[in-house]
């Protein structure tokens, strides 16, 4: 075996040594990290899903057309709101979001808003229209930010910018899982729409609901405060994935290069031991011959 | 008392899920009270004191502020902006932000925006005064 091969096999150990040393510190900081998110989300969660109930419940049962949140529009664009992470080195968590957002917009005309740097660079890319890429930064996003998003949306969304809109994120199940899901937000019937693709079934309305002081003064008040409510803890939920996808990735990629030391370190020692005996016998051989 | 099911749920995690008598709160439309058996209802919630009394009588009450509130087939849920027990509700914390809006408000000085956002500051700082029991 040549030094020169020995070399660079030593060089290559070094390099994998270097990368690991990397994908560990990640792997740490983003365990650290996924404690605390992990306990935002899980206290996001009850929110999210009895907010979604709640709407669901007033969808199936509300006669009243008067507020323009409420109303059946025929203006078919869409707004998707897409929270994905800033960074990569996360596994599939934005690839998987992007292609899921894929499937669901194809044959619709959309824009978007993307929540996240990964985000707004995807849609920069294929030239989606944006509707506002000030919200780049996933990670620092505050209660009272999702509120001014909220106010943009309403604004624009009874100038008729848009008649549907839509929040994609990503569902933190579990440490191991995260799926991409979707929610509609607007309009009110949007939600019983998707209640009855969930298998719900579609019953008569009976009991009217009573809104105080009426429906157009109570939806104008709460649907900034359900849409604010719900992308904040949408975010909280989808931070959480894309820790807990970055650690799982990262441990992988530690466990990798681990083995992949090994079996250079072994093919080093190999070759090291194959040139002494070479050498060995090269000199026997010459002592041999005097 | 009859009861119904009563959930709370603010974007802090689960407040309150399980049988209440009665919840009395203020709307942006004055002071409500539900009972059981009341009529499918949705309001939105102003600011106020929310009090709540429990299937066993017990009384409880809490700083409730913004959210809405619905009552569907004798389930209400309350979801408010923020909710906070009166036990802990940081009374302290709230004085000294009722001290800092005041000053702000007395300046002179002020343009729309900042004094709209004090007067929201004071508001918000009385009524968890007002809701916590112990002073």
């Amino acid at each position: 075996m040549a030094a020169g091969n020995m070399k660079a096999v030593k060089l290559r150990i070094k390099s994998v040594q270097n990368t690991m040393q990397i994908t560990k510190a990640m792997q740490l900081v983003a365990a650290s990290k996924l404690r605390k998110a992990k306990e935002k989300a899980d206290n996001s969660k009850p929110y999210f899903k009895i907010m979604r109930e709640t709407l669901i419940d007033i969808a199936k049962g509300n006669t009243d057309f008067q507020s323009p949140y409420t109303k059946q529009v025929e203006n078919d664009k869409w707004l998707y709101i897409v929270i994905a992470g800033d960074r990569g080195l996360a596994g599939g968590y934005n690839s998987n979001l992007f292609k899921f957002m894929e499937s669901e917009t194809k044959g619709r005309d959309y824009m978007v808003l993307p929540v996240g740097k990964k985000s707004v660079e995807y849609f920069q890319h294929r030239g989606v229209e944006i509707f506002t890429d000030d919200f780049a930064e996933v990670a620092s996003i505050s209660i009272s930010e999702c509120f001014g998003i909220a106010k943009l949306i309403c604004n624009a969304y009874s100038k008729g910018k848009f008649g549907h809109v839509l929040l994609c994120y990503t569902e933190f199940v579990s440490m191991m899982t995260q799926t991409p899901r979707s929610t509609s937000l607007l309009p009110l019937a949007d939600f019983e729409a998707e209640a009855e693709a969930e298998g719900e079934e579609k019953k008569p309305v009976r009991d009217l609901i009573l809104y105080e002081p009426d429906s157009e003064t109570v939806f104008n008040a709460i649907v900034p405060e359900y849409l604010a409510g719900l992308l904040y803890t949408a975010i909280n939920v989808s931070v959480a994935s894309e820790l807990a996808a970055r650690r799982t990735a990262m441990e992988a990629a530690t466990d990798n290069a681990g083995e992949m030391i090994e079996k250079l370190s072994l093919y080093y020692n190999r070759a090291r031991q194959a040139s002494i005996t070479q050498e060995i016998t090269e000199i026997v051989a010459g002592a041999e011959g005097n | 008392m009859a009861t119904f099911r009563l959930q709370v749920v603010s974007m802090d995690g689960l407040e309150y899920d399980g049988e209440v008598q009665q919840i009395k709160l203020r709307t942006i439309h004055g002071d409500l009270a539900i009972l059981a058996r009341h009529m499918n209802y949705v309001t939105a919630i102003g600011m106020g004191t929310a009090k709540v009394v429990l299937a066993d009588g017990t009384e409880r009450q809490a700083a409730c502020i913004g959210g809405m509130l619905s009552m569907m087939d004798n389930h209400c849920r309350v979801i408010p902006t923020t909710w906070e027990w009166d036990e802990d509700i940081d009374v302290a914390r709230a004085m000294d932000a009722k001290k800092r809006a005041e000053e702000k408000l007395a300046q002179s000085n002020l343009d729309k925006i900042s004094r709209v956002k004090a007067e929201a500051r004071l508001y918000r700082a009385l009524v968890r005064i007002n809701s916590a029991k112990h002073k």
